[in-house]
């Protein structure tokens, strides 16, 4: 007898999968790690290659542990290493990034529930959580010393970061260096034309909505200003262009409304500003950390009412009578 | 041309271009029709015939005291073989009257019986009734429970929207019947006193848009309002939005609105109930898919099995496909061939196996947010379908979950390709068995 398939509707279903999604991120990022591969060399592709290993590890492992199926085709633990390795620079030595990928994909993803009930960005508090204990890195660098590879040599490993040079007011890059390409701080910091490539694809592909990222730089802009730096810098140099894009925008740990979005953005936008205003330290992690926490009070403070519950003095009402 | 429409929703393929050119065509009538006596969202019908009777066509064959309720007429003429529970399009066993054909014609003779210029309106409203006319759009409300409204009703808004992939059977009436459908307008105008009549129409119909703009230019009481492509705009709810410009608050009856809405192929079945006292014993169905031999738009009698459309249609190898009655965002998946066409079967949409998508796993909500932007109601469907899994009832009951109008897009559009509407389904239910309690 012929085989019917016979499940509830509806019965068509969009082309579009969490896979696909995660992997156009990836995708998207690849002109910006390309850059960093010119600058770095071996460096960059042997950090970015440790970061991906350990994420894929560490899913594997920790779902094993708790009797899940693997998920690796969901590509979400490749994407976590990416963006982990592409916040440190590339002469960062291997046990940092190994352990940061290891919280984010291991504590910060999989303990919390897995993919979707995260409340932190993995790849963002992965990254943090190896400034927050300078002392047991500094005892591992004493132990591990050895084990780190000879891969050539950087020549800009040794400056200041952009960002410190920003913050004495000695940027020795022209704008269009600074939009283009220019070398120093983390991987994911050197090209905000790359970047910015990276997120035109994934803005017409739609996994973001361009609300939190314009909001985020757009504040950070004008509120440079008041804070009497140059405004282009300003945006242009640290980890603005990679978080605004590339983290903020995280499906998961991000707002779902419009409205929530746009009042997300704007707060990690203060947020960022104040965080450098302290000192030469990039503040653009801990902003969208800290904003990540009050996504559910944003949410439950946009919520819009029912189409059922329909109350004319809403900006919607007024909109749909008129049209 | 201004064009209306609601906030919300999404654009899906329309797949309308296998059938859209296609005139209605009468299909051959099958040697054996299955006729469900439960097809309307009212109480079901009494069997009024046993084992080896002979029926005509057009003969009332089930009927039910109850007011809520429309019954059942023979669509073919023959020997009753069976009245026994058989597996109907609900996907359960249901009391169904089996007829057998005989040799001779089986089409209904249409013979003017009534004026439709001077039938009362008394005498319409029960020719709707014993015509057993219902919803024919996929709600399958009673109609005649509609044509006597309490409070005054000022616009009969004309659901001619089709908002559903693959569906021409509204388009194809709109063109090739305008003339009977503005006459059956006028009538349904007068039974519920309304002073205007409105046909919502997708403006990826301009030749049916222009059919009833060339019969109604001499009336300054109806008015085509063109509609923008976007699937739920046939929805009741976001068809008076739209059109009329009325919110539609929660548990608002049609007639507390000021506005009663009715599909067009109602509208014309009634027409005929009334003029020819031809009850609703056939409809256009659109029979559609790419692996389909002859798509079209066919006028099929209520009661016919499946395997003879599969059979007149050229439906070839069915293979891990699946067959939908109705439309393919809310119609039902068919398992079985012996399943029937109802008098809300809108379309026989045969989906082969590269476009069956919805059999795969489905992970965790990933908080996307599309469903958001896409709910027509404005509800989270993410957090329904959280809370709906989970079993928590108040949670869910205060995101709504009762609004939801099972349209489908959030399913749709999931990502993490979550049966989010399968999930509202089966738990609401249990959150309004919970409000009740209190």
């Amino acid at each position: 007898m012929t085989r019917l398939i016979n499940t509830p509707g509806p019965h068509l279903k969009a082309e579009e999968s969490v896979s696909r999604a995660m992997l156009d991120v990836i995708i998207a990022l690849v002109p910006v790690s390309i850059v960093a591969l010119v600058f770095y060399g071996w460096y960059a592709l042997f950090t970015i290659g440790v970061c991906v290993l350990t994420a894929i590890i560490t899913e594997l492992a920790f779902r094993k542990a708790m009797g899940k199926p693997p998920s690796i085709s969901d590509c979400s633990a490749i994407l976590t290493g990416l963006l982990v390795a592409l916040c440190f620079p590339a002469t960062v030595v291997w046990w940092k990034v190994a352990i940061a990928t290891f919280v984010a994909v291991g504590i910060v993803k999989e303990l919390m529930g897995g993919l979707g009930w995260n409340i932190f960005n993995p790849a963002l508090l992965g990254r943090v959580s190896v400034i927050l204990v300078p002392a047991f890195f500094g005892w591992l660098n004493v132990h591990l010393g050895g084990l780190q590879p000879y891969l050539g040599t950087v020549d800009v490993t040794t400056q200041a970061t952009p960002l410190a040079l920003l913050h004495m007011g000695e940027v020795p890059f022209g704008y269009g260096e600074l939009i283009a390409a220019f070398p120093g701080g983390a991987m994911g910091e050197v090209s905000p034309l790359a970047l910015l490539i990276g997120a035109a694809y994934l803005l017409y592909k739609k996994h973001i909505d361009w609300r939190i990222p314009v909001s985020i730089i757009v504040t950070a802009f004008v509120l440079s200003i008041l804070v009497g730096a140059n405004p282009l810098q300003y945006v242009l140099i640290g980890g603005i262009f990679l978080g605004a894009f590339f983290m903020a925008t995280d499906w998961v740990t991000s707002p779902m409304t419009d409205k929530g979005k746009l009042i997300f953005g704007i707060a990690i936008g203060v947020l960022i500003v104040v965080f450098r205003s302290i000192g030469p330290v990039e503040g653009v992690a801990f902003s969208i950390l800290i904003m990540n926490a009050f996504v559910p009070l944003i949410d439950k403070a946009t919520r819009r009412p029912s189409f059922s519950d329909p109350r004319p003095t809403t900006a919607t009402a007024g909109k749909e009578a008129s049209g | 041309m201004e064009v209306k429409t609601f906030e919300g929703g999404a654009h899906i393929p329309h797949y309308k271009s296998f059938t859209e050119d296609k005139p209605i065509e009468r299909m051959a009538a099958p040697s054996e029709v299955i006729i469900p006596l439960h097809q309307t969202s009212g109480a079901p019908c009494e069997p009024l015939v046993k084992e080896g009777d002979k029926v005509k066509i057009g003969q009332k064959i089930g009927d039910c005291e109850e007011f809520f309720s429309a019954p059942v007429h023979a669509s073919i003429s023959g020997t009753v073989k069976a009245v026994e529970p058989r597996m109907t399009y609900t996907g359960k066993e249901d009391q169904c009257v089996v007829i057998e054909a005989d040799d001779g014609p089986q089409e209904f003779e249409m013979k003017q019986v009534r004026d439709p210029d001077t039938v009362s309106v008394d005498e319409y409203r029960k020719c709707v009734r014993e015509g057993g006319v219902a919803g024919m759009g996929g709600a399958a409300l009673p109609t005649h429970v509609q044509t006597a409204p309490r409070q005054p009703v000022d616009t009969l808004l004309l659901n001619g929207a089709e908002c559903e992939p693959f569906l021409t059977c509204d388009h194809r009436l709109m063109l090739e019947r305008a003339a009977d459908l503005v006459k059956g307008a006028e009538l349904k105008m007068k039974s519920i006193g309304a002073r205007r009549t409105l046909f919502g129409i997708e403006v990826n119909k301009p030749d049916a848009i222009e059919a009833v703009n060339e019969q109604i230019k001499d009336r300054d009481d109806m008015e085509v309002v063109p509609l923008a492509v976007k699937y739920p705009q046939g929805f009741k709810s976001h068809l008076i939005k739209a059109a009329t410009g009325r919110d539609v608050p929660r548990g608002a009856r049609s007639a507390e609105l000021g506005c009663i809405v009715r599909n067009v192929g109602t509208t014309v079945a009634a027409y005929e109930a009334t003029v020819y006292d031809k009850p609703l014993i056939e409809r256009i169905v659109t029979v559609s898919g790419p692996k389909v031999g002859k798509p079209g738009n066919y006028i099929i009698k209520i009661g016919t099995p499946l395997y003879h459309i599969v059979e007149q249609c050229d439906i070839g190898d069915l293979e891990g496909c699946k067959i939908v009655l109705g439309g393919p965002m809310t119609g039902l998946a068919q398992s079985d061939l012996n399943s029937s066409v109802v008098k809300s079967s809108t379309g026989v949409i045969v989906l082969p196996p590269e476009m069956v998508r919805d059999t795969m796993e489905y992970m965790d909500c990933v908080r996307c947010g599309k469903c958001v932007d896409h709910c027509p109601m404005f509800l989270y469907p993410s957090e329904i379908s959280i809370y709906a899994e989970a079993e928590m009832h108040e949670e869910a009951n205060e995101w709504n979950i009762l609004d939801c109008i099972e349209c489908g897009i959030c399913s749709y559009v999931c990502p993490s390709h979550r049966p989010i509407v399968h999930m509202v389904q089966r738990f609401s239910p249990e959150v309004e068995k919970m409000i009740k309690k209190r």
